[in-house]
């Protein structure tokens, strides 16, 4: 049985399977590179501190000479190569350290060592006006990222100290586009690993439902064969077997309570009608003769009732005994058509018959005489005189469908949702509603579905469809 | 003509020894397997009917062990069990006719008609069939009232010689679907009744005397007033 891949719950069970995998391994990644980001800042924060201090020594133990200014520079050059060195592909330098000193009394301005001129530096440093000791980020003009400066006060001299976050992030870039690529994979292994391994499960229960449905159209005896796991699905095709077994007895128990009430009904109702029988032969007053022959109608009506229903319900129980053979459906159409047609028309009505000839499907040749017979005799009964009839057969797409329309009044609303149980009928229809049930139940039997609906135009539409048969008639 | 009847229910072995003694037949009858395997190995009997639930052996038993004791006796078995493997298994021991219960008691009869028809001698095929003024021609499938010819279709054709080949006995709704329609269905409907009636216009319309008559309760029959 071929069908969507989407609609499958193997696919689906994988979708969400996957989905809570990529899910939870995208959570984990965030808390780690969230602790990576914070160790990184922390590492970073801790020397710009450390740094800073030793500056502000620095810068407070020497004395304010022409030398000055180049011991601070040398000091803070040394200090900057401790920062360890980052590169990018291009080779440059990913690490920028600043320093900066403040100092009113210095006649000479700002102390300034670093990577370019101190402009855009001062600007930024004024804008954001640092906290004393506290490292917090600095976006200066004309570099991608920010700085993280500390500022240390100290005898009326100010100490800025700053270094460029532009390791640590792209560190944290090439972490996330890692985790992307593994991630990516990861995931989409997980899908796959599920799709099959679920797949795998669900093709074991796809297999018990095909043997089922088969179970439930064709041989009551057949079982699922043993599974050589012991798991769910073992017990499921365990708990199938059971209610098979179940079912085939209560079959059985309902053939023979039919075959129990077919003979204690039927042997004295043959009598009855034997003995009216000859009694009709030998009478020879016309008043008798019509009384008698009244009674045998009136028993062939019980018949017909005690018969069908033993029927519909052994079709219905698939008790049905059927002698399958490839059967022409157009045949058994046109046949009927043939008995029947003088009868409608009779009753005025117009037939027009359309049939596809070489419509072959695998079936019960008598079982199906009967059911297009049940149909033609249900066109005859109810539909009021004077009407049009249409049986048209169709076969496509593996399937033969025989329709049977008219523009009579239609299904009565009571009717039309269960008119194959047994009993259901109009209110005011003749018959005793057991046609159409013996019809649904045949061609359910024979794995086909009977639908009924009314004609927008008026009127009823009976739809039988048969699978066709897969062989040629011999 | 000598028949044997096994058959336990009393109601249904009444009527039958009645109404076949009324057909002209001789019948014996036996109430149980054992004695009517005792009766049938006579040899005596030109035909038997067997009912299929026998107290104390299965008819299907009973027809195998008379078969297997060299009886050729044609056997009609009479079952009150509908299913369609029922009769192919009847037909299979060495049934030769099978008949279900409840059944029109015409149909009996002739159906034990072409029984010993049967075993007596090869079939009398004709290619004329006459009844009174009706003839009618098998091979140029012409039929004539009198000197007038019918325009018959070829169902109604088959219909009359189904009638005709019957002449003078009841034939049932169910034999003429089963005979000229070649199918076992049950019908409500007075289908066939349409059929007749039609054949009716034809054969009876410019006759003075009518050939068809129904029989209400029973079916038609083709016969002289």
């Amino acid at each position: 049985m071929r069908r969507v891949i989407r609609t499958t719950a193997a696919w689906r069970l994988s979708i969400w399977t996957t989905l809570a995998f990529a899910l939870g391994t995208g959570l984990a990644f965030s808390i780690v590179y969230f602790l990576v980001a914070q160790g990184i800042q922390e590492r970073s924060d801790a020397w710009l501190r450390g740094e800073a201090k030793v500056l502000a020594q620095v810068s407070a133990d020497t004395p304010r000479d022409h030398l000055y200014h180049r011991v601070v520079s040398e000091v803070v050059e040394l200090a900057t190569r401790e920062v360890p060195d980052e590169r990018n592909a291009q080779g440059e330098s990913l690490n920028a350290v600043f320093f900066l000193e403040e100092d009113p009394n210095n006649s000479d301005g700002p102390l300034w060592v670093g990577p370019t001129e101190e402009g855009a530096f001062l600007t930024a440093i004024q804008r954001a006006k640092p906290v004393a000791g506290i490292p917090q980020p600095i976006k200066v003009d004309g570099w991608p990222t920010t700085f993280q400066v500390v500022a240390l006060y100290e005898n009326g001299r100010t100490i800025y100290l700053g270094l460029s976050n532009r390791g640590a992030e792209h560190l944290l870039g090439n972490l996330i586009r890692r985790f992307l690529v593994v991630w990516a994979g990861t995931v989409l292994m997980g899908f796959l690993i599920s799709y099959l391994s679920a797949r795998r499960t669900l093709l074991r229960v796809e297999r018990i439902t095909e043997t089922v449905a088969r179970i439930g159209t064709e041989d009551l005896c057949e079982r699922l064969p043993a599974q050589a796991k012991s798991d769910e699905i073992s017990r499921l095709s365990e708990t199938f077997n059971q209610m098979l077994d179940r079912i085939q007895s209560t079959v059985n128990q309902l053939r023979c309570v039919t075959d129990a009430v077919a003979h204690d009904l039927k042997s004295p109702v043959t009598s009855i009608r034997g003995t009216l029988e000859s009694a009709l032969c030998n009478e020879p007053t016309e008043m008798w003769r019509e009384s008698i022959g009244e009674a045998i109608e009136g028993l062939d009506r019980l018949l017909h009732v005690l018969n069908t229903t033993l029927d519909v319900a052994e079709a219905q129980a698939g008790a049905l005994h059927m002698d399958r053979s490839t059967v022409d459906l157009s045949d058994v159409v046109r046949k009927l058509v043939d008995l029947y047609h003088p009868a409608m028309a009779e009753r005025r009505h117009e037939v027009s018959v359309d049939l596809e000839s070489h419509a072959i499907v695998d079936a019960d040749v008598h079982l199906l005489n009967r059911v297009v017979s049940n149909l033609l005799e249900n066109e005859l009964t109810h539909l009021p005189a004077g009407h049009r009839i249409a049986i048209r057969l169709r076969s496509y797409n593996g399937s033969t469908e025989l329709v049977i329309e008219d523009n009579g009044p239609g299904f009565p609303p009571d009717v039309s949702n269960r008119a194959f149980e047994r009993f259901v009928k109009g209110k005011h229809s003749p018959g005793h509603g057991l046609g159409l049930a013996f019809v649904g139940a045949v061609i359910h039997a024979h794995g086909g579905v009977v639908h009924i609906s009314d004609r927008p135009a008026g009127g009823a539409v009976i739809t039988v469809s048969l699978p066709a048969s897969v062989l040629q008639p011999a | 003509m000598r028949l044997l009847l096994v058959e336990d229910d009393l109601a249904i072995r009444g009527f039958l020894r009645r109404a076949l003694g009324e057909a002209g037949y001789q019948v014996d009858t036996a109430t149980d397997a054992k004695t009517g395997e005792l009766k049938a190995l006579e040899g005596s009997h030109d035909a038997l009917i067997i009912d299929l639930g026998l107290p104390d052996m299965d008819g299907l038993d009973l027809i195998a062990r008379c078969r297997a004791q060299g009886s050729s006796t044609p056997v009609l078995i009479l079952s009150a069990r509908r299913s369609v493997d029922e009769r192919v298994r009847g037909l299979e021991q060495g049934g030769d006719d099978y008949l279900t219960k409840p059944f029109a008691l015409a149909e009996l009869l002739a159906r034990i008609r072409n029984l010993l028809r049967r075993s007596s001698a090869p079939q009398n095929d004709s290619v004329r069939l006459q009844a009174a003024d009706l003839q009618l021609d098998l091979v140029r499938h012409e039929a004539r009232r009198g000197d007038q010819l019918l325009q018959l279709t070829p169902q109604e054709f088959s219909l009359l010689e189904y009638l005709c080949r019957n002449a003078g006995r009841v034939v049932t709704r169910t034999m003429i679907l089963d005979h000229v329609w070649r199918m076992r269905i049950d019908t409500a409907t007075n289908v066939v009744d349409v059929h007749i009636y039609r054949l009716r216009n034809k054969v009876d319309l410019n006759a003075s005397e009518p050939l068809i008559h129904t029989i209400r309760g029973v079916g038609y029959v083709l016969k002289d007033a």
